[in-house]
This record gives C-alpha cells, sequence and structure tokens, in this order.
C-alpha cells in the first residue's frame, strides 16, 4: 500500500502506466455512458453556444447546427474535469505552482519574453483548434478515441501531425534539433 | 445527470494521467517531434492498445455497443493532422 501511495506522490510515472490509466478511463467512458473522450470538440460546443448568443447570423450554418451542435455536453465536462485532474495530479506531487512561461526549454529557443509565450500559444492554439475541426478530432477525441475503434481516420490524422509535428519542430530548432 | 458526474469524475483520471505522463509540459511534447523524449507516443499507444483490448472484449461478451465512430474522410483526416502537427509542436499543448 505504501508503494502504491508513494507511486500516486511521484512527479513523473512511467509513460506505461499513466498510458494504462488512460487506457481503463476509456473504456469506461463507452462503458458507463457509451462517449468517447475527446477535448477540442468542447471547445467548439463552447465557441458554438458564445456564438449563437452573440452572432447568431454568422453561426447558424450547417457546421454549428448540425456537426457540433452548440451546448454544455458530456465533452464539456469531461474538460472540466481534466483541468481539475492535471491540477490534481499536480498538487499530489508536490508540483503545482503559477508559472508564466511554461519552461525552461521554451526559454532557450524562443528567448526569454513572456509575452511571446502568450501569443505564440494563441496562435498555435487555433491553428490547432483549426486542424482539430477539420480532421474531426485532436489527439484525444480522433487519435485515441477513433483508434481504439480501429477507425482508419484516426491512423491518417495521427501520420499527419507526425508529420507536420517534425518538420515545425525541424523549422523551429534549427541546427539545435 | 449521472452522465454528467460520470463525466465529470473520468474527466479528473484523464487529466491526472496527463499531467503523471508529463504531457502537460512543453518540453515533452516537443521531444516526441526531435525524438529526444518519446514519452508521447509510449503514452498514447499504451493507452490505444489497453483500451482496444478493453473494448473489443467487452464487445465480443456483448456488454457494449461501440458509440460512433470518428467518420474517415481521407483528404480530410490528412490534413486536419498536418495542420493540427503545426500547431502542436508551436505551442506544446
Amino acid at each position: 500500500m505504501k508503494f502504491v501511495m508513494d507511486y500516486i506522490r511521484k512527479e513523473e510515472w512511467s509513460p506505461y502506466v499513466a498510458g494504462i490509466l488512460l487506457g481503463i478511463v476509456g473504456v469506461l467512458a463507452v462503458l458507463l455512458s457509451n462517449s468517447l473522450l475527446g477535448a477540442s470538440g468542447a471547445f467548439e460546443n463552447i465557441a458554438g453556444l458564445i456564438g449563437k448568443a452573440l452572432a447568431p447570423a454568422a453561426f447558424n450554418n450547417m457546421y454549428f447546427n448540425f456537426i457540433m451542435p452548440p451546448g454544455i455536453t458530456w465533452g464539456v465536462i469531461l474538460l472540466v474535469g481534466v483541468f481539475f485532474g492535471g491540477m490534481l495530479g499536480a498538487f499530489s506531487s508536490g508540483t503545482f505552482k503559477w508559472r508564466l512561461v511554461s519552461d525552461d526549454q521554451w526559454k532557450k529557443v524562443f528567448g526569454p519574453q513572456v509575452w511571446k509565450r502568450w501569443v505564440l500559444a494563441f496562435l498555435g492554439a487555433i491553428v490547432l483548434e483549426y486542424g482539430a475541426g477539420i480532421a474531426g478530432g485532436c489527439t484525444s477525441g480522433l487519435a485515441i478515441s477513433g483508434g481504439m475503434l480501429l477507425a482508419p481516420a484516426a491512423y491518417l490524422f495521427i501520420a499527419g501531425m507526425f508529420a507536420s509535428g517534425i518538420v515545425t519542430a525541424l523549422i523551429v530548432y534549427r541546427k539545435g534539433y | 445527470m449521472t452522465n454528467y458526474v460520470i463525466a465529470g469524475v473520468l474527466g479528473v483520471f484523464f487529466g491526472f494521467s496527463l499531467n503523471k505522463a508529463g504531457l502537460t509540459k512543453y518540453n515533452k511534447i516537443v521531444g516526441v517531434f526531435r525524438f529526444t523524449d518519446l514519452a508521447v507516443l509510449k503514452f498514447m499507444l499504451t493507452a490505444l492498445v489497453v483500451s482496444m483490448i478493453g473494448l473489443y472484449g467487452l464487445r465480443g461478451l456483448g456488454l457494449i455497443v461501440f458509440p460512433a465512430v470518428p467518420a474517415t474522410y481521407i483528404v480530410g483526416n490528412i490534413i486536419g493532422g498536418l495542420i493540427f502537427g503545426i500547431g502542436m509542436a508551436l505551442t506544446g499543448y
């Protein structure tokens, strides 16, 4: 028992152990509520909700009416849980802290300016969410949830994601790659 | 209502596992694209294998019916993935 508690408090688990936990969560999601895990869809649900309230005409299209209907969906609640779960993970290992720049490595590559990190995170997230919207899901919603049902879409998405991710990292890191 | 409670609880475990695998850190996400740290791949594929075994096992026993499988439209999936990868490597999320 002590071993288990000590392991839970560790800052970083073996990715295999954490992966097994996520795998079980994925099975339970289907078993208990016949839903798939996902993150990017929830943002679109919320965006649709805000958009319909502010500019109903602009949001009255196929995408927001039928493909991603706005609302507080299962995925939105899941996402709230993810936020607190991540926080809990940081608290359990005592590594929780407020930070403006996420990582030392980021500073080495892009410079120490805090605003740069925030602007790039914002723009990058737009790109990321746009890509997820086209593909029909993100790493969790399509790659993992689709992959576990053996959907070809998931594996096409993973291939695309790694191909462009590697090229982007090559460009960003240049000689330091 | 029960469904929402389940979503919240599963979300907590989801976030917890992401945090413990270190996927909330920039260097982990970029590491997989630089081939310096393959934690993302190990985590993702372990989760895939475990849930595949669980889901296909449960379906074999007749306990579950699969939910709607994400649609495959080859060009869209690949292009979406390509755009997604750029954002992922830039932000590290």
